[in-house]
């Protein structure tokens, strides 16, 4: 596999700034960062199938024979993908549900509020 | 007639079911019911198929283990699958006991069966990529199960379990990608292969560590556990029972796989890093239990304490220390939902699981509290019950391998487990009830709940006095796991292997990246 430093760097980048967003107390924030995160680890796995310049397209029939694109880290990313946007779905409707609940997108405030609660209720 | 394949689509087909037809009602209920006694006899079945040591190896789509997705059953597979679809027919029973059919949650029982559906097919897969698409099955519907019935102020607690298990999974699809560049196929046994010419390289020791952090924080392992206490208790008795038998074990599970079949055995970095994290976890868990003052919680943080004891024994992973594990995590899946359900009657009786606000219940359900008291004393290892015998041979190796400190601590955190077990038993079973507390009153279905408990912990002592035959199994089935070259040349026979120049291609890479 040729160096691909470029690709590295922006899943490095796309990382960083995920969990920078991620440890955000906002849950618009944290939503961000975590689609961020599994974006930049897609990206990695395409990485995986190498330098794709002076490479064919992977259709039968269409290839000269003197290599193609690896296509099976494509067909992961796709899967990959799909699961992604399940588990974003589903934290949108996490985050939804406590905003409507406690009327706060802040992860503090709620943690501050249950404990309150907790409180009331051995009391 | 292919019985590992049903034994995917019966839990899946199921699920459908439960959702297409979302009304409430005892035929339902009695739907779900038969679904998971046959899945318990499809188990069977295919345990029975396997236990003579032959693997039964699947490639459904006809490829080869090198491009293709292949389902590999052993004999450990076997004993995990009757075990799930087991633990599985005492949940949904006791499930039906604790509230009448009419009111409950439609999509309760039809997550459970997607979950079981991932479960077993992270068991049966032999793929690491599959491996990953089966775990996300199982914890997607887990975090729906979670949050589904929790009130507004725990649904908070639903937070810290999405979230770690969210940067896990992200690191585990990375873990696959890393793989899939150094060895060009994500197929355990090409990997344990390939990973036999690579021994000692520094990039292995990498993708070791990678893993060891991603299933560590699967099975709540030291110090990755803080997602695990908060957020089993609060769901309803019956699932929580499910998950503490089932959920981390899957992970157990896993890291047997994969550092017991895949990598080779020498990784000393990360068989250190397993033992002595091992040995964090059983005391810290054990330390967390004796803090709390709630019978769900407290039993919460003992699944993290013997977490500790299954993976100390696949830290040192000498053959009978893995026989140890598996005969552990035979005890403790059975053991330990018996110890929830306990919870869940001592909540359906009282409202409220807090301690001060118990008791009586020995004299009102005296089959539920011997059971309770039986399982109990299991956990902590009081021979002969059927948690001992796992932590004597974990001992009796540790002692072998001279690991003095983590047998001590093994010796101490058991101490400590009969200590805060005995919290329990006495603040539930045998002390009067409080006067200003909620008197404990029979409430329909605890008859059943007795039953279902009664006869979870039957099934334990028969674990713990027929222990030679038990034995016997596991180490059969620790011999298939550390059998590398048979698993390699099992799963290798099976299906077309493609000539074409793709596999060439990602061949050579894989040799250009270990250089």
């Amino acid at each position: 596999m040729s160096v691909q430093l470029d690709t590295a760097l922006l899943v490095g980048m796309m990382t960083g700034v995920a969990v920078w967003l991620i440890l955000h107390r906002s849950f618009l924030r944290i939503l961000f960062g975590f689609a961020l995160l599994s974006n930049a680890v897609n990206l990695a796995i395409l990485g995986v199938s190498g330098d794709p310049s002076g490479r064919d397209v992977p259709i039968v029939g269409e290839t000269a024979g003197s290599g193609i694109v690896d296509p099976l880290p494509q067909a992961l990313i796709l899967t990959a993908i799909v699961i992604g946007f399940g588990v974003v779905s589903y934290l949108l409707f996490l985050f939804y549900r406590m905003f409507v609940d406690h009327e706060t997108v802040d992860l503090d405030e709620l943690h501050q509020e249950g404990d309150r609660a907790d409180k009331e209720a051995e009391q | 007639m292919n019985w590992v394949v049903l034994i995917l689509l019966v839990p899946l087909f199921t699920g459908a079911f439960g959702v297409l037809s979302p009304r409430p009602s005892r035929a339902r209920r009695g739907v779900f019911l038969g679904s998971a006694v046959v899945q318990l006899l499809l188990a069977i079945v295919v345990a029975a198929l396997v236990s003579g040591g032959d693997r039964i190896v699947l490639a459904p789509g006809g490829w080869g283990a090198s491009v293709g997705i292949v389902l590999v059953v052993d004999l450990l597979t076997g004993i995990m699958l009757v075990l799930a679809a087991g633990t599985a027919v005492a949940c949904i029973v006791f499930a039906y006991a604790s509230r009448e059919a009419a009111v409950e949650h439609p999509l309760q029982l039809p997550l459970m069966q997607f979950l079981i559906t991932g479960i077993n097919l992270s068991f049966v897969t032999g793929d690491l990529f599959n491996l990953f698409v089966a775990f996300e099955v199982m914890l997607i519907a887990s975090y729906a199960l979670l949050s589904l019935e929790s009130d507004n102020r725990n649904v908070r607690h639903a937070w810290s379990y999405l979230s770690i298990n969210l940067v896990g999974s992200a690191i585990f699809l990375l873990g696959c990608g890393l793989t899939y560049g150094m060895f060009g196929s994500l197929n355990f046994a090409v990997i344990a292969e390939r990973s036999n010419e690579l021994a000692g390289d520094p990039l292995l020791v990498l993708l070791g560590l990678v893993f060891l952090v991603v299933f560590a924080t699967k099975a709540g392992m030291f110090p990755l556990y803080y997602w695990l206490p908060n957020s089993y208790p609060i769901l309803p008795g019956a699932m929580a029972a499910f998950y503490a038998g089932m959920l981390t074990k899957v992970g157990v599970y896993v890291l047997l796989r994969i550092f017991g079949t895949m990598f080779p055995a020498d990784l000393p970095v990360v068989s250190e890093l397993l033992a002595w994290g091992a040995g964090a976890t059983m005391v810290f868990g054990v330390l967390g239990a004796v803090a709390r003052d709630r019978v769900q919680h407290i039993l919460s943080y003992h699944i993290i304490s013997q977490i500790g004891f299954m993976v100390l024994a696949i830290g040192f992973a000498t053959p009978l220390a893995i026989t140890a594990a598996i005969l552990y995590i035979t005890h403790h899946i059975v053991v330990k939902a018996t110890l929830f359900l306990v919870g869940g009657a001592v909540i359906h009786v009282h409202g409220t699981d807090r301690l001060e606000c118990c008791g009586g219940l020995a004299r009102l359900a005296p089959w539920l509290a011997a059971g309770f008291f039986l399982q109990a004393m299991s956990l902590a290892g009081i021979p002969p019950l059927s948690g001992f015998w796992g932590k004597y041979l974990i001992i009796v190796e540790g002692v072998a391998l001279g690991q003095y400190v983590l047998v001590g601590a093994s010796i101490v955190a058991s101490i400590l487990t009969l200590v805060s077990m005995m919290k329990v038993w006495l603040g539930c079973f045998w002390k009067a009830a409080p006067e200003n507390g909620s008197a404990p009153v029979v409430r329909p279905g605890l008859a059943t709940m007795s039953v279902v408990v009664t006869v979870m912990t039957a099934i334990s002592l028969v674990i713990g006095l027929g222990v030679e035959r038990f034995y016997g199994v596991a180490a059969e089935a620790s011999r298939q796991v550390l059998d590398r070259e048979g698993y390699i040349e099992a799963v290798l026979a099976v299906g077309v292997v493609p000539s074409g120049e793709a596999t060439a291609v990602s061949a050579e890479d894989a040799g250009g990246v270990a250089k």
